[in-house]
């Protein structure tokens, strides 16, 4: 018996692309759009400080704090600190990143909500002036911080997130910032 | 011989309680001698000057607070005095209501006294340890 093809029928005559019965299956599959589950991701939990948008490793982010969980005023300490919070019996001390990242500090009282974080044995409250979201991120999405950074920036920021060629957020490295603000910094 | 509390007594700590400026502050009892309306010591230094430059915000105290000298050697019987304003209380709080520091506040605080926090009447109150202040 020989092959023959189909003829004299309109929908056979139409111009079709060749496709090999391989590509026609895998059209129909979803290996496009399989994530790799083992891929290593990172959560970060993303806000932003005077319109700029930053994130920090959700490891260190304890807990997520209301913008109206009182702060007590504690004179003769720097402006870059806010005050104490009274929690669960363990009182934290609140700073703003302001000061230490090179931002204005925004006018009037805070509004923003408090993220508790938690670096090299110390905790301290951190206010934020919105969040954005607690995301997974692919670390190979992670870039090295370019040596375009802002100076102010440089030695906080532990990797950049190039959302798209308009957005990106810069990781912060909360050690560093509790190092410097021991230091006297901020 | 060790003493044994009940498990249910809950421990307190006698607290003089006074004003710095608008803001609360206290010394744990057994660090104050006496208190006084008039200074007597050869020493004395007005609490104010904790948290303000010279004569800002100035008002003269109302008790003087003889407390021991921890500057002295420890067989130095020598006491000073420090100015406090306001109404000056005795209290014995819980101490599970005493609060340290904050360890990121340690190298930024205004003295190495500043040890701890309390509320009182759901205000904030400053603990200093009497034997650091240096004033």
């Amino acid at each position: 018996m020989s092959a023959e093809y189909p003829r004299g029928n309109q929908a056979n005559d139409l111009p079709f692309a060749t496709q090999t019965l391989e590509e026609a299956l895998a059209t129909h599959g979803d290996t496009a759009t399989v994530v790799d589950v083992d891929e290593p991701t990172q959560q970060l939990v993303l806000f932003r400080l005077n319109g700029q948008r930053f994130a920090l490793p959700g490891s260190a982010v304890s807990e997520i704090l209301p913008s109206d969980q009182p702060v007590y005023y504690v004179p003769g300490l720097p402006t870059s600190t806010e005050g104490v919070l009274h929690l669960r019996g363990k009182i934290e001390s609140v700073i703003s990143l302001h000061h230490l990242l090179g931002l204005p500090s925004p006018e009037g009282a805070s509004k923003g909500m408090i993220l508790l974080v938690r670096a090299a044995g110390i905790t301290s409250g951190v206010r934020i002036e919105q969040l954005d979201d607690v995301c997974e991120v692919a670390q190979n999405l992670l870039q090295a911080p370019p040596e375009t950074l802002p100076s102010t920036l440089r030695p906080y920021v532990s990797a950049l997130w190039q959302i798209d060629e308009r957005q990106a957020i810069a990781l912060l490295d909360p050690e560093a910032l509790f190092d410097a603000y021991q230091q006297g910094l901020g | 011989m060790p003493q044994h509390r009940a498990p249910y007594e809950q421990a307190q700590v006698a607290l003089v309680l006074f004003h710095v400026g608008p803001y609360r502050v206290a010394l744990e009892a057994r660090h104050v001698l006496a208190m006084a309306d008039h200074p007597t010591a050869l020493r004395t230094a007005n609490a104010h000057s904790l948290l303000y430059a010279d004569g800002e915000h100035d008002s003269p105290p109302s008790h003087w607070l003889t407390l021991r000298d921890a500057q002295k050697a420890s067989d130095d019987n020598s006491t000073w005095q420090l100015g406090v304003s306001g109404d000056i209380t005795l209290q014995q709080l819980p101490a599970n209501t005493l609060y340290p520091l904050p360890k990121l506040l340690h190298s930024r605080r205004f003295s190495t006294a500043l040890c701890g926090f309390t509320f009182d009447q759901q205000q904030l109150v400053m603990l200093l340890d009497a034997r650091k202040l240096n004033l």
